[in-house]
């Protein structure tokens, strides 16, 4: 298995026609991404925007970004089970357009523990130094749904629509000079010349079955995880496309963006170069639906530590609230148990902003944690003088000045890694 | 910057224990400890009033000694209020604590103490104030003193406080979130590394411990035994003559059950806001078990059940409260001679 | 109580929070709104199941073994 990245980058996006890359200006062609968007039926119309970084902008609610790329011909396919067959991501080369994401907004908030906004863009100010987002040229797809659809469809529409634009506009870089590749060297349980380096697992949860999934449900290679064990997967896997987040963005937020350029992977990919440790494998799992389902889970991905990766070391990532952090802390417990060391990451949770209140476990032996904020950070957020919304009456609340929490600004409390907010014990 | 520093009768100067009943005496300007904080805290520093309080008399009359405090500290224009260092001295300990506490709440002064980690006073307000640990030892005064007046002086410029490792204050166990350079993942993949290397790494999430306590021993012969019952369910007298609040409850009461096999609702109420009190309303038996426990008491299988039984409300409390309680209620346990105790948590 | 040696048994619907703060001997209430009663049973059966809670809660106080 060998992934190249190559990387093209972007400063400025326009509308123009034919779709095409012009030095690093991305040229799109308006009609043609239309037209591309309502080939799915259960789209009636679609707006295009362009933001660029440090414009007085918001937009939202959000509900994914995505990194414009597109797989070289001969490669694995683009979004595999999405977009094409459900054949092995992560092979061949992969055209990137650095610096440009491809941001696809809702016609409603998503309720829940989001609020009345849902999450938003925030391009400029104080909430947008937290993100890595605001840093990007967007090119937001604003999907509208055909009315009385159901809600899965509604976002399967909204899924697909941002991924074949993200693809279509990548292409522009077909057979254009990358001005950087990065090959990833193969990684894996039996890569030879790493002896004597620890070797390390990821173990990444993908959903959280406190929700069924819906039956349309892309999550991994197409599938929507009914069922599903934790399974290996080799970390390009994750970089290019096997997986996309759920409909409902997890609490603290994953989006196919930091899938793409998965903090974490890339991490232990740079100590991998570095010769610091062996990155041997990863592992995708799901937090249980309830104890037994849990038990399951947990034991079977640290079984596939132990005994398909013959990992010595893991680190660990959740995906969503309190029960994902507490099969991850039993994942945890079982490796050190099976004297595999780990180190976990999870969020905040507490609501009075005391210790006492925040523990959801205490296994002595899990005591390499990361404790992300999220919980205790709000701005003011000044009124932008450009609002994009999903829909119009979303605009004036958007608008502003409103008060805004890390967790509805897209980006600043993600849980694959991202997130540069701690949450501190004093 | 003009400070008010709080003192025992000890460092005050009064005395050992034999002063310990003297009353709040107020000095002009720095006394004892107070002439090297005025110095520590440099230039344009002033300790424009001392306060010196007996140790007993402060505990046994808190509400008058507090009360004169916040007027004194008031009538000074204080900007810091300062209290000890105390180091273990645990009446000294609850003094400056309840003394910087209501100094602040009141008029919004800037406080500062120290204590060592094992004064009760720090047990108490450690999550409330900024409390730097003084150790144990007094020796240590210049760098305690040094510390309070680094943390006094951030407190009263309000300047952002550092965490608990750089200013040196005990950990008051507070969550606040922080923009760090690093993101999570490097952080992250940093642990991991260090833990496998068996080098030091420091978690960002720790623990609160419950340490294991020792099982006590088996009750030899229950028939012999004094038993009582003790709830956490908010069971009370109606009127709730001990005012025991339904939630963070900071009370607890003890009441008689002499000849009651049986007990009412009608006599009842609960002060519990966790749960639904409606089921232990129609019948507290469902919570605090009398009638079955009477029964075997006539039957022989107990020797004896306590005449009273012990009530408090167990919701979102602090456990520096439950803690206290806790004590207080082993006291009373003691005191009548209980020897096994059956308790009930909703 | 139990740090000061006094043989304690805690009744309680909540067990994995009871021996989270380390107590030694817990038995299984019924329920949280009524650990030693249930409002579906008739009186008779009620009291049953109390004297049966408190029975339960008697050996735990005799024996040394870890409850619940």
């Amino acid at each position: 298995m060998r992934l190249t990245l190559a990387h093209h980058p972007i400063t400025e996006i326009q509308f123009g026609a034919p779709t095409r890359l012009d030095g690093t200006s991305l040229v799109v062609d308006p009609e043609e991404l239309r037209a591309l968007v309502l080939e799915d039926e259960s789209l009636t119309s679609v707006d295009l925007e362009i933001i660029r970084p440090g414009e007085s902008c918001r937009a939202g609610p959000v509900f994914d970004i995505i990194e414009p790329r597109a797989k070289e011909p001969g490669s694995s396919p683009d979004f595999p089970g999405i977009l094409g067959p459900p054949l092995t991501a992560g092979m061949g080369t992969t055209h990137v357009l650095q610096g440009a994401a491809v941001t696809v907004l809702r016609e409603r908030a998503p309720g829940g523990s989001r609020g009345p906004i849902g999450t938003v863009l925030e391009m400029s100010g104080a909430a947008a130094e937290g993100t890595k987002y605001s840093s990007l040229h967007h090119l937001v797809v604003i999907p509208r749904a055909r009315s009385g659809l159901a809600d899965h469809t509604v976002q399967k529409a909204y899924r697909r629509a941002g991924l074949k634009v993200s693809v279509h506009v990548a292409r522009a870089a077909l057979g254009r000079t990358a001005a950087l590749t990065e090959s990833f060297e193969p990684v894996g349980p039996a890569e030879k010349g790493r002896e004597g380096l620890p070797r390390v697992a990821y173990v990444g949860q993908i959903f959280s079955r406190q929700r069924k999934a819906e039956v349309d449900e892309a999550i991994i290679y197409g599938a929507n995880t009914d069922g599903m064990l934790p399974v290996l997967l080799h970390p390009d896997e994750w970089l290019d496309g096997a997986l996309v987040p759920s409909y409902y963005s997890s609490l603290g937020g994953a989006e196919t963006y930091f899938y793409q350029n998965h903090p974490v992977i890339m991490e232990l990919y740079r100590r991998h170069h570095a010769r610091e440790l062996n990155f041997v494998g990863t592992v995708a799992t799901i937090a249980g639906l309830d104890n037994e389902d849990r038990d399951r889970n947990c034991r079977v991905a640290g079984h596939l530590v132990k005994w398909a990766l013959n990992a010595d070391a893991a680190v660990l990532t959740k995906y969503g609230g309190g029960v994902p952090h507490a099969d991850m802390a039993e994942t945890a417990r079982l490796l050190e148990g099976m004297g595999i060391r780990t180190a976990v990451m999870v969020s905040d949770m507490s609501r009075d902003r005391r210790v006492e209140s925040a523990l959801l476990f205490n296994y002595p032996e899990v005591d390499a944690i990361v404790y992300l904020g999220g919980n205790d950070t709000r701005w003011n957020a000044p009124r932008a003088d450009r609002v994009i919304a999903g829909s119009p009456e979303m605009a004036e609340g958007l608008a502003g000045p409103i008060e805004v929490g890390a967790l509805n600004v897209v980006g600043v409390a993600n849980q694959q890694g991202a997130s540069r907010l701690r949450a501190v014990i004093y | 910057m003009r400070v008010v520093h709080y003192l025992n009768q000890f460092y005050g100067g009064l005395g050992g224990e034999a002063k310990a009943g003297v009353p709040l005496e107020t000095r002009e300007g720095a006394v004892g400890p107070g002439r090297l904080l005025e110095q520590v805290l440099g230039e344009g520093t002033k300790v424009v009033t001392t306060l010196v309080c007996g140790d007993n008399y402060a505990v046994e009359h808190q509400a008058e000694v507090t009360a004169s405090v916040v007027e004194k500290v008031r009538e000074a224009r204080a900007d810091l209020f300062v209290a000890g260092p105390c180091f273990e001295a645990g009446r000294y300990g609850m003094a400056a604590g309840a003394l910087c506490s209501a100094v602040r709440s009141a008029l919004g002064v800037p406080v500062i103490t120290g204590m060592a980690e094992e004064n009760p006073g720090a047990d108490l307000y450690r999550e409330a104030l900024y409390i730097i640990d003084s150790g144990r030892s007094a020796a240590k005064m210049r760098d305690v003193l040094i510390k309070m007046a680094s943390l006094g002086r951030k407190l009263v410029n309000k300047v952002p406080i550092g965490l608990p490792t750089e200013e040196g204050y005990l950990r008051r166990g507070l969550i606040r979130d922080q923009f760090v350079t690093k993101t999570a993942a490097t952080r992250l993949v940093d642990m991991l590394v260090a833990k496998v290397k068996g080098e030091a790494f420091e978690s960002e999430m720790v623990a609160t411990s419950f340490e294991p306590i020792p099982m006590p021993p088996a009750v030899k012969d229950l028939s012999k035994a004094k038993l009582m019952l003790v709830t956490d369910g908010g069971l009370v007298p109606k009127g709730n003559p001990d005012k025991i609040e339904g939630m963070a409850a900071t009370r607890w009461g003890a009441y008689r059950i002499e000849g009651l096999d049986d007990l009412s609702g009608e006599d009842y109420e609960i002060s519990h806001g966790g749960y639904d009190p409606r089921f232990v309303q129609e019948d507290p038996d469902r919570l605090v078990p009398l009638d079955a426990v009477r029964e075997m008491e006539k039957r022989g299988m107990i020797g004896k059940l306590h005449p009273e039984f012990i009530s408090t409300s167990g919701l979102a409390n602090p456990l520096s409260n439950t803690r206290r309680m806790g004590k207080e209620m082993v006291e009373k346990v003691k005191q009548e001679g209980v020897d096994a105790v059956i308790l009930t948590s909703t | 109580m139990e740090k000061a040696g006094i043989p304690v048994v805690q009744i309680t619907s909540a067990v994995p929070i009871a021996k989270m703060v380390g107590s030694n001997r817990v038995v299984l209430g019924h329920g949280i709104v009524h650990v030693t009663g249930d409002a579906s049973l008739s009186p008779e059966d009620e009291k049953e199941l109390r004297r049966e809670l408190v029975k339960k809660a008697l050996n735990a106080l005799q024996s040394t073994d870890k409850q619940g």
